[in-house]
């Protein structure tokens, strides 16, 4: 019997172990640590932040649907990771502590002979000065956050209802920050919420960046059929936000927030301040801080774990510069190069570099997004890994058959900006691949019959559907396995 | 309330960027167009995943 160890119960840890328990039935044990009780899609925070949705409804209890599927459920975080075992355990085994389960604080050693980290990231609030929920700003990364969000919105519609001019500052809160789409989403949700109420000619909603130009999100920008034209997604993203009446601040990093006042560098060097009522920003991202031992218990943490935290995979992290980057740098397997028998899933895997362009502003600040790794390449790399220890346990080898680099996988991003069946927006976008691969597509780095920009009722719904579907998939549903990731 | 008529002040970074015209407007809310769309949308975007792993 073999037991797999899943660290992280997100898109891409839930997806690796409903996979894992399907194909291994009962004569194999698949174990989950997760610290928290319940499963969230977090696309869906956005809609909370705004008030569209409630928090029971982008999330759901782990312990029954695993209970269900047969899956070893442990309510906890991972501490230390293991790899040799210790003195006393001869195999691989990660140290937790208990969230939950009335078992807080306890710690245990949980071994393996396969262990998938799927942890996602740490958000690092803490990089800023003053950033933060509880400190002078919302987010809108956990349904908590999202939550917040809306309270504190709420009360500044509140003040425009009664003839208050509000400022909104929505975008990121550090100099490295991803996750551009998701603030995106949100401000141009804000600004519907805003136009709904009547109350626009109140409000000055900006857009705060660090990306180089709109519509970066952390990819380089992309190339899309417009209007008879290949155009930049900059052009796509700026239409988007004049068409709502945000205006825009880009090549920014925000250093520190004070109450009402955020403060940011600019790539050229110079420094600004920015007043705000409300402000989302979302923060840098890291890696939860994971230690790694070896059997004689020397600490082998930097042999595992980049300098960011995440965990080490098959991909070529030689540094080199923006011009020589190669779709081949990107990791396949995502296999632990010294412990084959470690993988990393979605966010939890270190990326050999960003997909930006790296820039520094004169004082040596540098400005640009890291890549973003949420969604669909977050359930791809789950599904992945999930298959190729399938695959290991069932035919007693390594094959490592299932591929998937972001140099070579697509995906979708879906800006909703608004809600209901007649009354929704979004901005749909698609990139094939996410990671430019320019040997392969020399014009345009992807391919632009399926990278492509489109505004239109008709991805509110896509965003709507794939709400519903996924959550349909995450509870096992009847034929949950049929989606796609 | 009349909606006020938005000046685009000229040089500014946001008066370079197209606006949509009444007609995008519309095929952007039209219910026939947007179905079929909703079908172009979710064929493209199986075939990115299908085919982005092996």
């Amino acid at each position: 019997m073999a037991k797999v160890v899943v660290l992280g119960a997100g898109i891409a840890g839930h997806t690796a172990s409903a996979l894992l328990k399907k194909k291994l039935g009962g004569k194999h044990e698949v174990v989950v640590v997760a610290p928290n009780a319940y499963y969230h899609w977090i696309p869906s925070n956005i809609w909370i932040g705004v008030g569209r949705m409630t928090i029971d409804q982008v999330r759901f209890q782990l312990d029954k649907r695993y209970q269900k599927a047969g899956i070893i459920f442990k309510q906890a975080k991972a501490v230390s990771f293991h790899p040799e075992g210790d003195s006393e355990i001869n195999k691989g085994f990660v140290t937790i502590e208990y969230t939950g389960q009335e078992k807080a604080g306890t710690t245990e050693k949980v071994d393996y002979d396969f262990l998938i980290n799927a942890t996602g990231p740490k958000l690092r609030f803490e990089a800023t000065e003053g950033l933060g929920p509880g400190k002078n700003t919302v987010s809108v990364c956990s349904y908590d956050h999202a939550h917040e969000a809306w309270e504190k919105l709420q009360v500044a519609f509140k003040k425009m209802e009664n003839g208050e001019h509000q400022k909104f500052l929505i975008g990121t809160g550090h100099p490295g920050a991803t996750c551009q789409g998701a603030a995106f989403e949100y401000i141009m949700n804000v600004a519907y919420e805003i136009k709904k109420r009547k109350l626009s000619h109140l409000a000055d909603i900006k857009w705060i960046t660090n990306e180089f130009e709109v519509g970066d999100f952390g990819m380089g920008g992309a190339y899309i059929k417009r209007g008879g034209y290949i155009t930049s997604t900059k052009i796509f993203a700026e239409s988007f936000l004049k068409e709502s009446g945000i205006t825009w601040l880009k090549r920014a990093g925000v250093t520190k927030v004070e109450p009402g006042k955020v403060h940011y560098e600019l790539l050229d060097g110079t420094t600004g301040e920015e007043d705000f009522d409300f402000s989302m920003l979302i923060p840098a991202f890291s890696g939860p801080g994971f230690t790694a031992f070896n059997k004689q218990g020397e600490d082998i943490t930097t042999s595992i774990f980049a300098p960011n935290g995440f965990m080490k995979v098959d991909a070529d992290y030689t540094s080199k510069p923006f011009e020589e980057w190669k779709a081949a740098d990107w990791p396949q397997t995502y296999q632990n190069p010294l412990y084959q028998n470690m993988f990393a899933a979605g966010i939890a895997f270190a990326p050999p570099h960003s997909i930006s362009k790296p820039m520094k502003s004169p004082n040596g600040t540098a400005i640009f997004p890291a890549p973003p790794r949420t969604g669909m390449p977050s359930g791809v790399t789950g599904k992945v890994v999930a298959e190729n220890i399938i695959d290991w346990i069932k035919t007693g080898r390594p094959t490592l058959k299932h591929k998937a680099s972001m140099a070579r996988m697509g995906a979708a991003c879906i800006i909703s900006a608004g809600y209901g069946m007649i009354g929704g927006a979004a901005a749909t976008m698609t990139v094939s691949p996410i990671v430019q691969d320019w040997d392969k597509f020399p014009e345009y780095g992807r391919d632009i019959n399926y990278t492509m920009g489109e505004a239109g009722l008709a991805g509110h719904w896509l965003k709507w559907f794939m709400h519903y579907m996924f959550l349909h998939k995450a509870k096992g549903y009847p034929f949950w396995w049929l989606l796609p990731e | 309330m009349k909606e006020e008529v938005k000046r685009t002040i000229a040089y500014s970074q946001e008066s370079y960027p197209p606006m949509p015209t009444k007609s995008t407007l519309f095929w952007r809310r039209n219910i026939i167009w947007q179905a079929w769309r909703w079908v172009v949308l979710n064929i493209k975007i199986m075939k990115i995943v299908v085919g982005g792993h092996s």
